[in-house]
């Protein structure tokens, strides 16, 4: 059924006060809702989760999305293209959906789900909140997705998301599956999973690798290598590093250590860890041994004293902050903080960091503005960005991704939300750009050779296409999905220990609640 | 006339001589060597050819240099411009081999270097020459430093691939031994502990490559180094347990409602049937949740194994609903549910089979 609209129609706004009954909301919402649902014409049923994210950045970034805080209303978005499909109302819309093309109920699904996440976001962490509106639209919204794991890409997305909200409501933290914890089923599936994100897309080996190659190119000549690593996770990094040393040209290779951060209770999966490189490492006859350090027992600050350097060797740090490896856990502001200033006192080489990549421009500070309901959104692209890459990659493993989705991606959406949430509960910075502070800090740029960059655009042309780096900085590569950027991975040079502004009184913002 | 002939070595320089093959050389005055032919020809000695070389090069290589100027500039009584043109030409095409490649692999490189020398000669011709020859060889040069470069970070590439995957391979198998040994369980160790664990050795890494074997390569160094990857090595696991992967193959394809192996012929410790309940099976526990666990991992992969061509998969039957949390997600925040220890030898089946099917597809 379709009734055309006039030019010009508008669209009335919804107004979420906490007053409302929630049948009147439900009422009005769905009448609005019902009635911005966008003839899409171009977008074909098959290349659904692809433009879902399209349909995603067009919904966060547009214009016409616009949350007014003063009012706590937001406007739903106005486009002269509108075609409704339907004139009903009622909270049983999606029967109607079904009378349209597919494609448009696809959409148009979509579309709602996205609606929907935004509004219990608002809900539960907008300007005015409401956590029983928040629980009535994530009961919806869990409706409209059947069963976990089931349903296209776009619904098992947003039913992570909504997870990962109900979470917040329910726990007042994030339900992250502990990384520390050594369930052995569960170990087994990560594992598994672990392997096939890292067959089915660059993200793990991008950041890697290019760390791998600054560390090679600032340690050339160097005898002895010490690398200090703050999240070892199973040590995949460092398997090409022992290579590419092996097998450098020249007499013998020089000699590696490695010097792991271990939080509390992190200690026997480090052991383990240290015990598979060092068998690796023997199998390529590369001299090379292992050690642990521990960060402060509740803060998790890095203490510079605490790890052990010996004379004449070339110290290198390593900060991956990019959630992909097994160990899942979001690590404080002050943690990472104390740990990249660390490397001045140590002296460090180089530093090299990779993290996640900050959304771009006008849109990544109206998120901000947004507060909650805007890293939401962020969020939601980013991960609606990994899962179009998993997709356009492997459209028939379908079964696969979705493993790779529940394992990895889904505790990390879980870990993202909760991250942002506190954050906005507890005053105090949230530092989402690691780059930035430390080029606040006097932190020098190294930068990128072409052989690095050479390397990582090698990578991606393993893949289909879609993927893209680019070198925003001299010292920086980014990794992006079509036009989003996902990952970005840089190297740092650590000031001198003179110039430093003080770091101690830098505050931990945030801490993990276990 | 002419004095009594002195025989000069054969010049070795170039490799396209097929000058002379009179029976008789003589020496002139200038020093050149003729032959007593009918026809004049030429003898490019050794010597001849590097004041020759030392000529083009004082000129701004073979393609700027012409058989007037070279002349002109080597000063060699009795060289004729036919000489030169001759010898020229046949310089400018034989250039390759005189330049050291010790790398088999910049075959590629030299014939690109080649079209764009001729391009670039056509270029020369073309245009203001003393300026644009020079750039053109600039151009020919840094063409040619850039792909080797880009030949060797490939190289290097994908031997870090490969001790990742490798490296991954020993952390599985160390997570399979510790589940084994912890659950000591009546398992054919046979069949799960060991030779499990050794196909998963072997193949582990080969399927990292045969996923990028399907992408689209930029390089054919890359591609062809995928296709000499031993295709049969680790399609077979050991001789005596599992039928090969070709098997399992057609049987999957052929039962297209039981998307797991069962194999009549050895006792397979994973028996999804759910008729089929012997002492052998190892299936203790709820039937759903070990279905479901496998149907999280193994339809998939196993279903990846079924590819005819170089991708995975091309068509994925789904066989069973996945239900990734049992009771769906009513309210549970729970991403997963931790599966009980009986479902460990599902998920390695399932990542034998993935492996299965990451060998299979080529």
């Amino acid at each position: 059924m379709e009734v055309a609209m006039d030019e010009g129609n508008d669209f009335s706004r919804c107004n979420f006060s906490t007053a409302a009954a929630m049948d009147d909301y439900f009422a009005c919402a769905w009448n609005n809702w019902e009635q911005s649902v966008a003839d899409v014409g171009p977008f074909s049923a098959s290349a659904d989760a692809d433009d879902f994210h399209d349909l995603v950045e067009s919904i966060v970034f547009a214009d016409d999305v616009d949350y007014d805080p003063s009012t706590g209303h937001f406007s739903l978005p106005q486009s002269p293209s509108y075609n409704s499909n339907t004139s009903t109302c009622t909270p049983v819309a999606e029967e109607e959906e079904h009378n349209a093309t597919a494609t448009a109920g696809n959409d148009a699904k979509g579309l709602r789900l996205v609606h929907l996440l935004e509004a219990a976001a608002e809900a539960l962490g907008g300007v005015h909140k409401c956590p029983d509106l928040a629980r009535v639209i994530l009961v919806r919204l869990r409706e409209l997705l059947g069963r976990g794991g089931e349903g296209t890409s776009i619904e098992r997305l947003a039913g992570h998301f909504t997870d990962a909200l109900q979470g917040l409501l329910d726990g007042g933290r994030t339900s992250l599956r502990d990384g520390g914890q050594h369930n052995h089923n569960n170990k087994m599936e990560v594992l598994t999973a672990f392997q096939l994100l890292q067959d089915m897309s660059p993200y793990t080996k991008f950041g890697h690798f290019t760390a791998n190659q600054a560390i090679l190119e600032a340690t050339a000549v160097d005898r002895r290598i010490h690398v200090v690593d703050f999240e070892i996770a199973e040590g995949v990094q460092w398997a090409s590093l022992m290579q590419a040393l092996a097998s450098r040209p020249g007499t013998s290779s020089p000699h590696l250590r490695i010097t792991a951060m271990i939080r509390s209770g992190g200690s026997r999966s480090a052991q383990e860890t240290g015990r598979l490189l060092a068998a690796y490492a023997a199998s390529l006859g590369q001299p090379f041994s292992f050690s642990q350090c521990r960060l402060e027992a509740n803060s998790e600050r890095f203490r510079a004293a605490g790890v052990k350097v010996v004379k004449g060797e070339a110290l290198v740090m390593n900060c991956v902050l990019h959630p992909t490896t097994t160990a899942a856990r979001r690590r404080t502001t002050g943690s990472v903080a104390s740990f990249l200033s660390g490397s001045v006192d140590l002296g460090a080489r180089v530093v090299t960091l990779v993290e996640e990549e900050v959304g771009e421009g006008e849109e990544a500070e109206e998120e901000q503005g947004r507060g909650f309901v805007g890293r939401f959104m962020a969020e939601l692209g980013r991960y609606s960005a990994v899962w179009d890459s998993l997709e356009a990659e492997f459209p028939m493993q379908g079964q696969a991704r979705a493993v790779v989705e529940r394992v990895i991606l889904g505790p990390r959406i879980a870990g993202a939300i909760g991250h942002a949430f506190r954050a906005e509960e507890e005053e105090g910075g949230q530092v989402e750009s690691w780059g930035e502070w430390m080029t606040a800090m006097g932190f020098g740029k190294v930068s990128i050779s072409c052989f690095n960059h050479c390397q990582a655009k090698l990578l991606l042309g393993l893949f289909k296409g879609g993927y893209k780096v680019e070198e925003t900085a001299t010292n920086k590569l980014v990794l992006g999905w079509k036009t989003r950027r996902l990952l970005s991975a840089s190297v740092w040079k650590p000031p001198s220990p003179v110039l430093l502004p003080v770091i101690d009184s830098f505050e931990d913002s945030d801490f993990l609640f276990d | 006339m002419f004095p009594a002939a002195s025989r000069k070595p054969p010049s070795t320089s170039m490799n396209s001589a097929s000058h002379e093959r009179s029976p008789m050389c003589v020496q002139g005055d200038s020093g050149l060597v003729l032959t007593t032919d009918p026809k004049p020809r030429l003898r490019w000695t050794a010597e001849l050819h590097d004041r020759f070389v030392d000529a083009v090069n004082q000129l701004g290589g073979p393609d700027k240099a012409t058989p007037k100027t070279i002349m002109r500039v080597m000063g060699v009584k009795g060289l004729t411009l036919y000489h030169l043109k001759s010898h020229l030409q046949k310089f400018r095409l034989g250039k390759q081999p005189h330049r050291e490649f010790n790398d088999p692999s910049l075959k590629e490189a030299m014939d690109l270097h080649r079209n764009t020398a001729s391009s670039s000669r056509i270029m020369g011709r073309s245009m203001n020459e003393s300026l644009h020859g020079t750039e053109a060889l600039r151009m020919q040069m840094e063409v040619h430093r850039r792909l080797h470069e880009q030949l060797e970070v490939q190289k290097h590439l994908q031997i870090r691939i490969e001790a990742q995957g490798k490296y991954m391979q020993s952390i599985l198998e160390k997570a399979y031994q510790t589940l084994a040994a912890d659950q000591g369980l009546g398992y054919n160790k046979d069949q799960v502990g060991g030779d499990q664990v050794g196909f998963v050795q072997d193949t582990m890494g080969f399927h990292d490559l045969q996923l990028f074997g399907g992408g689209d390569l930029h390089l054919d160094n890359l591609h062809q180094v995928h296709l000499n990857q031993p295709l049969d090595h680790g399609l077979y696991l050991t001789p005596n347990d599992h039928p090969s992967s070709a098997l399992i193959g057609k049987k999957i394809m052929a039962t297209s409602h039981d998307p797991y192996i069962t194999n009549p012929n050895e006792k397979s410790p994973f028996n999804w049937d759910d008729e089929d309940d012997d002492d052998d099976n190892l299936h203790v526990g709820k039937q759903e949740e070990l279905h479901q666990n496998i149907g999280n991992i193994a339809p998939g992969l196993i279903d990846a194994a079924a590819a005819n061509g170089r991708r995975m998969v091309v068509d994925v039957y789904e066989a069973k609903p996945m239900i990734s949390n049992a009771g769906g997600s009513e309210g549970s925040t729970k991403m997963d549910r931790p599966s009980p220890l009986r479902d460990h030898p599902l998920s390695m089946e399932g990542i034998n089979a993935m492996l299965i099917g990451g060998s299979f597809a080529q």
